[in-house]
């Protein structure tokens, strides 16, 4: 298990990177203009950017960095940071599942950075909570 | 040492982050939404000249589509050429901020179009641009290029957005046969072309992009109340 921490760890260090630079495209106002590598501008400037007057950005940097710091104090033997990880896991999952929805059916565009969120979430779904379940059959 | 090692490398990484994010956020600058003046916008001064603009390099980059498509006098002393995506809803934005100076300018602003459809990122910028080329070939490129602008949300979600474009050129008057033509034609392709060609020898990465006089307009200058002092800093500057 203690591995699985350690790339959780590695997962989300990641995953605060990518929200990091979308809060500084947030906050800066870079995200209002058109890019070549990136459709970002219509999604970071809708208003489900936005919640409760917090950009969803800085949500996801904190989020990342409680889900690091959890898997660091797990693979240092803390065992409640380990049992706090697999629901805050499954609930960014949910949530990833209802930005990509936004996405696609309501903003209709995609935006790259929160695509590779999306991903990142996924891939801490996989290593903490399937890869266990399969562990302990 | 063991128990708060795991605490060191939390508070490593929240320094880190946070130093990271600091250092950025100062660095970059802040731009105001177009159209808009953010309240951080409004107590920026830009009146002094713009001394960001005078120090932005003059650059000269390849030729573009020649002829270019212009607004205004060649005799301009102020020349504003922007590189625009009709897709790009800032450009939209940034459409109403343009007729504005050109309107309060005249015959001391020059205006140069060009095109930059930002592909993929925007699945009918192409075929926007294609369309404003095509009514060009027939005189009517800004009259295409303001009813694109100004109906870019009721085109830019559809699938199908040709019969939309023929729709505007029969609007506007043209020979719409001869529109097709065009826009499918090599003409029309190797002026996006040359364009696009332009904007990247001057590092245009994203749209809106403009330049006046050669230089750079960095992008929280594009709002109106600021772009109208970097235009009236630039015919002060000429003047002397």
């Amino acid at each position: 298990m203690k591995k699985l921490y350690a790339v959780a760890a590695l997962l989300s260090l990641f995953g605060l990177a990518d929200a990091l630079y979308l809060t500084i495209e947030h906050v800066t106002g870079q995200s209002v203009r058109c890019t070549i590598i990136s459709g970002c501008s219509e999604v970071l400037s809708s208003p489900y950017a936005v919640v409760a007057g917090i950009p969803l950005a800085v949500i996801g940097a904190a989020t990342y960095f409680t889900v690091f710091s959890l898997a660091i104090l797990a693979l240092f033997g803390y065992r409640i940071a380990g049992t706090l990880l697999t629901p805050l896991v499954i609930a960014m999952f949910c949530v990833s599942l209802w930005l990509i929805y936004l996405q696609a059916f309501v903003i209709r565009e995609f935006c790259q950075y929160c695509l590779l969120s999306a991903a990142i979430t996924f891939a801490l779904l996989v290593v903490m909570v399937i890869v266990p379940r399969y562990k302990l059959r | 040492m063991k128990r708060i090692l795991p605490f060191i490398i939390i508070l490593v990484v929240l320094g880190a982050a946070l130093g990271s994010s600091w250092y950025l956020t100062r660095t970059i600058p802040a731009s105001p939404t177009l159209g808009s003046q953010s309240p951080s916008a409004k107590g920026s001064p830009v009146s002094q000249g713009s001394p960001a603009q005078q120090q932005q390099p003059i650059v000269q980059g390849v030729p573009g589509a020649d002829p270019p498509h212009v607004l205004g006098p060649a005799t301009a002393p102020v020349r504003l050429e922007e590189f625009g995506d009709f897709e790009c809803p800032p450009c939209g934005l940034f459409h109403p901020i343009l007729e504005q100076m050109h309107a309060e300018f005249g015959n001391q602003l020059q205006i140069t179009f060009r095109e930059f459809p930002l592909v993929p990122t925007h699945q009918h910028a192409l075929a926007a641009a294609s369309a404003a080329e095509a009514a060009g070939m027939q005189g009517k490129f800004w009259e295409m290029h303001d009813l694109l602008y100004e109906h870019q949300n009721d085109w830019k979600k559809e699938f199908d957005v040709r019969p939309i474009f023929e729709g505007y050129a029969k609007q506007i008057g043209l020979d719409v046969e001869r529109y097709k033509r065009d826009m499918n034609g090599d003409l029309v392709a190797q002026r996006i072309f040359q364009d696009g060609k332009r904007g990247h020898s001057l590092g245009v990465k994203g749209t809106p992009t403009v330049f006046i006089n050669g230089r750079e307009v960095p992008f929280e200058n594009l709002p109106a109340e600021k772009l109208r002092v970097v235009i009236q800093s630039e015919l002060r500057s000429g003047a002397r």
